[in-house]
């Protein structure tokens, strides 16, 4: 019944990296946003607030340094979170529904092509850190190995919860909605752009039931020592958070009918 | 075991809208089935029921001895489908899109890469293997995506409106593949379409639906002998003796079936058309009805179609508005 799994996975995982390696002008696109936030938005915030006593508020270091882990973590978010949403494209308009009726289990096919969708978001992340080295060359590239890890725990999660969000939407239009209310929220919650530590209670809150605030926060002391959490609290949150939130995208997208 | 499709009953209901209305048919091995009826008559459900990717609301469908709903997957292993709306991945090549299909359902490598070199050839495709399926023409899509259906040698091909939305010339040249498919592998084609002409010139056997009804169901031939061997359509100007000039038709015995089509326009079914012809015109003389306009042919389904449902087909209305909306969803992204 189940046709070899991981031959399965292993081509679903190739179809999106293919996909992503072939379509440039994404190429371009998903670095482009994320350098801009980082030169424009990085570098302005960085020289207005350039006092001893922001260091401190930030944990020792200039805003600069602070912000570039939770770009990069921003911009594995964005990716996965996208791409883990794009199946409903996938499903009223195309190759899903070819998949769909292939004698594969379906859990094997969308674990495959969540694996594909986070490895692009990790790589794009990954490109970002490169960028980012150059502005600011005291990041800890020792640490890279752990920053995949992290990354790719952080990419798997949003695609999964993009999956979720998807085999339950109905139309396009539900799209816009869903990226400004869910999106941009978790984006902001997250520590990417100000400590968490400073903020009123109920934001904190929000925060820490916000996966990617563990992301941010293992990216942070990866990269520039900074961090709020200990390093294991971190990933074991997100390693039970990923797994947990897979088991349930999987279940409600094997559900999925074309009706 | 000699039907590959067995229909018993079948009902789909979407909320209140009954799709499909309780039909049952057979398709046997090796023929080319039809499914025949305007847009919305419920052919693509009872497609994708088949299919498996719709559960019917009541009755029973079995494809290839399995039972649709008890096990999808002994059904989807001897099934190719090609759906209506394109499914091909545009972003990858021909041959990507054959490979990763083949994979998916689990063909071994070494004959895999033999199946997509021989179904190329077949659709001839060779030379755009290697080339990014968003640069193919309509025709072309059209046959990667027969190729793709065959790749894993299903017993039944499924066609959900093959031609639809292809130009004249690329239309025969998708026939030819699909009579020559049969020919070649013996395999069992259903297919579904609102042409006339698709239907009669592929199909062994036809089932006519419309409003989730089959309301015929036969080889093309015989369906058509039901409205006699030939027809004419007498188009004529009327006065006030028309009516007795209709029931001076229906009393003559060359004449085997007359129906009113529209206003002014009568039908008539005939075994000679050339000698009825020249009585037709003396019956019109001694009512003072003038004849505008005669002609007559063999019938067509399109006849059939009439004579049983008093309509003639409507046009295809896909929808470029949802292929539009994606568009400019995609433009607007994320990053807001």
């Amino acid at each position: 019944m189940v046709s070899r799994p991981l031959t399965t996975i292993y081509v679903m995982w190739y179809r999106q990296v293919k996909r992503f390696i072939r379509a440039k002008s994404r190429l371009v696109g998903s670095i482009a946003s994320p350098l801009l936030w980082m030169f424009f938005f990085g570098v302005g915030f960085a020289s207005t607030f350039n006092l001893p006593s922001t260091k401190e508020i930030l944990g020792g270091v200039d805003y600069l340094s602070f912000l570039i882990p939770g770009i990069i973590m921003m911009t594995v978010y964005f990716a996965s979170f996208v791409s883990g949403i794009s199946i409903i494209w996938d499903r009223e308009f195309g190759f899903l529904k070819e998949v769909l009726i292939a004698p594969t289990s379906r859990a094997v096919l969308i674990f495959g092509r969540s694996l594909g969708d986070s490895t692009v978001a990790v790589v794009q992340g990954l490109v970002i850190l490169a960028i980012a080295y150059f502005l600011v060359p005291g990041l800890m590239i020792t640490t890279l190995p752990l920053m995949v890890v992290s990354t790719f725990l952080v990419a798997l999660f949003f695609t999964e919860m993009g999956i979720a969000i998807a085999s339950r939407m109905r139309s396009m239009e539900g799209f816009q909605i869903v990226s400004t209310f869910v999106g941009l929220p978790i984006l902001f919650l997250s520590g990417a752009f100000y400590p968490v530590d400073t903020l009123p209670f109920w934001m904190k809150v929000l925060a820490f039931i916000n996966p990617l605030t563990y992301g941010v926060d293992i990216a942070r002391k990866l990269l520039v020592g900074v961090g709020f959490f200990p390093l294991y609290i971190n990933f074991l949150v997100l390693c039970v958070l990923t797994v947990t939130l897979t088991f349930i995208a999987t279940w409600i997208f094997q559900r999925t009918t074309i009706e | 075991m000699n039907d590959v499709v067995e229909i018993e009953n079948l009902t789909k209901k979407f909320e209140d809208v009954v799709a499909v209305d309780n039909i049952s048919f057979t398709v046997k091995k090796g023929e080319i089935f039809g499914f025949l009826g305007p847009n919305g008559a419920g052919k693509t459900t009872t497609l994708n029921i088949l299919v498996t990717i719709m559960k019917p609301t009541s009755g029973l469908a079995k494809v290839a001895g399995y039972d649709v709903v008890k096990h999808p997957d002994k059904v989807r292993e001897k099934i190719g489908v090609v759906f209506q709306d394109t499914t091909l991945d545009k972003e990858l090549t021909g041959k990507e899109n054959l490979w990763i299909h083949g994979k998916v359902y689990g063909v071994p490598s070494d004959r895999l890469k033999k199946s997509i070199q021989k179904l190329l050839v077949f659709t001839e495709l060779v030379d755009w293997a290697d080339v990014q399926v968003k640069k193919y023409s309509g025709g072309m899509m059209r046959r990667l995506e027969i190729a793709r259906a065959l790749i894993h040698n299903p017993e039944i091909l499924f066609l959900d409106e093959p031609t639809l939305g292809l130009d004249p010339q690329t239309r025969v040249h998708v026939w030819d593949y699909i009579t020559k498919l049969r020919e070649e592998r013996g395999i069992t084609i259903f297919l579904t379409t609102h042409y006339m002409d698709e239907a009669e010139k592929l199909c062994d056997r036809v089932a006519i639906i419309d409003h989730g009804k089959i309301i015929s169901i036969g080889k093309p031939e015989e369906l058509i002998r039901l409205i006699g061997e030939e027809v004419i359509y007498v188009k004529t100007i009327s006065n006030l003796r028309f009516e007795e000039f209709i029931c001076s038709l229906q009393k003559a015995e060359f004449i085997e079936e007359v129906r009113l089509v529209g206003g002014e326009t009568v039908r008539l079914s005939v075994k000679k058309a050339s000698e009825v012809i020249p009585k037709i015109f003396e019956v019109a003389q001694k009512f003072d009805i003038h004849i505008q306009e005669i002609r007559y042919h063999k019938p067509t389904l399109e006849d059939i179609f009439l004579h049983l449902t008093g309509k003639s087909l409507r046009e295809e209305e896909a929808g470029p508005m949802d292929h539009l909306r994606i568009a400019s969803i995609r433009r607007r992204g994320f990053h807001g």
